[in-house]
């Protein structure tokens, strides 16, 4: 079960993903994504909305999946910057790591 | 796939130690300038960031990481921290062919060819053409990236540099948009084919262009390639996917995962070869990586040179 925690994305501005609440999960960042792999970045990008950091850390070598292309930000439809969410996301889990 | 975690550990610690990803002296990757005639004084400095400097040693540690991904010995690459930089740097920069080192140097001074034949006032100076820091900034490590730009731009300004002359993408998009986002530090920022001033037609009559994301997308500079062309009598094909739709190549996954990589750019490479044109491309990253997929692939920058002959 994943705890959810709604002040999750005003945290996660600070590391540069500041318009993740604009997305609607439509789904065409996953689409257009070169890399076709499950729901990716939609699935990251709800973790996200939800604030369910546990899933995101459990699965944050998938973020490095990435190649930062920037096709998903072109064609977003809410101008939610996908691509700067999963940037922001790698910079989150790259702090934890060295917390830890 | 290997641990992005231990990667950024390695790379990281290679950058604050060497000022490179490699763990190199960087003597030892930069030194195609000595056999180009440059002055050391003049309007605009050619920062080359050492990216295309870098290939053959990206070309030849991937191998390596080709071999050993998804098996068990992908885990000792956590151990990799341990061995002193500058060892293992030198050891990748003995092991890497002098025939590639020359082959990606030969660009650089193609482009030295085109600036001079475009008549523009440019000078370099080796001590200050550093590592962008981009691949810190790519992998997240946002930390090490601003520490590594605010040292690259500091000393630009303390040799009073105002104008930069770059040569391939990631470094010209770290100069222009990230170094004044993260470090405060300005500078006026223009590849060396918006210089480029002359006509001919010495080249190809018509070439497939790839569009790497960063021009492309990015920095939205897709068309002055293309018009640089058009000036040399030369067609670019329409590709299926290009300028702000552009495919990403795959190269910038190669670190963390060479099968996957490998995966986007037989996509790509089927893309550029269905246009039915010699490829060509304007960035190491996609020339080294397209290579790699047999397609016979040229630098713009050799293109260009060959119409300045």
């Amino acid at each position: 079960m994943a705890l959810v925690n709604p002040n999750f994305a005003e945290e996660m501005e600070r590391f540069g993903a500041d318009a993740a609440l604009e997305c609607f999960n439509c789904g065409t960042c996953a689409a257009i994504c070169p890399l076709i792999y499950e729901h990716f970045p939609r699935k990251m990008i709800r973790y996200l909305q939800l604030g369910a950091k546990d899933r995101i850390m459990e699965n944050a070598s998938e973020l490095w999946r990435c190649l930062h292309c920037g096709l998903c930000t072109q064609t977003c439809p809410r101008e939610a910057d996908p691509g700067e969410i999963i940037l922001g996301l790698k910079r989150f889990a790259v702090a934890n790591w060295r917390r830890s | 796939m290997y641990s992005p975690r231990d990667m950024i550990d390695i790379i990281a610690a290679n950058v604050r130690k060497t000022r490179n990803p490699f763990g190199m002296p960087k003597f030892l990757c930069n030194r195609w300038w000595q056999d180009a005639s440059m002055p050391a004084e003049g309007d605009a400095l050619l920062f080359t960031g050492l990216m295309y400097q870098f290939v053959p040693y990206i070309e030849k540690s991937t191998r390596y990481l080709e071999q050993f991904e998804d098996t068990p010995w992908a885990d000792y690459v956590r151990y990799a921290k341990y061995v002193p930089n500058y060892l293992a740097g030198m050891g990748l920069a003995l092991l890497t062919p002098a025939k590639e080192k020359k082959r990606f140097n030969a660009i650089l001074q193609n482009i030295t060819k085109i600036l001079a034949k475009s008549k523009v006032d440019f000078f370099y100076r080796s001590e200050l053409d550093e590592y962008s820091g981009i691949l810190l900034y790519d992998l997240g490590d946002q930390e090490s990236f601003v520490r590594h730009a605010e040292f690259v731009a500091a000393k630009l300004k303390r040799a009073g540099v105002k104008t930069l002359i770059t040569v391939d993408p990631h470094t010209t998009y770290a100069l222009k948009v990230l170094y004044p986002k993260y470090t405060g530090q300005s500078f006026e920022v223009k590849t060396y084919f918006e210089l480029v001033n002359f006509t001919s037609n010495n080249g190809y009559k018509r070439v497939t262009l790839h569009d790497p994301c960063f021009y492309g997308r990015y920095l939205e500079l897709s068309d002055v390639p293309t018009k640089v062309l058009a000036n040399l009598g030369i067609e670019c094909v329409p590709v299926r996917n290009s300028g702000l739709f552009t495919s990403c190549c795959g190269g910038p996954a190669e670190s963390i995962s060479p099968k996957l990589s490998k995966e986007v750019l037989h996509r790509r490479t089927e893309e550029l070869q269905s246009a039915g044109a010699p490829i060509i491309a304007m960035c190491p990253i996609c020339l080294g990586h397209l290579e790699k997929s047999g397609a016979q692939v040229e630098d713009l920058s050799s293109l260009i040179a060959r119409c300045a002959a």
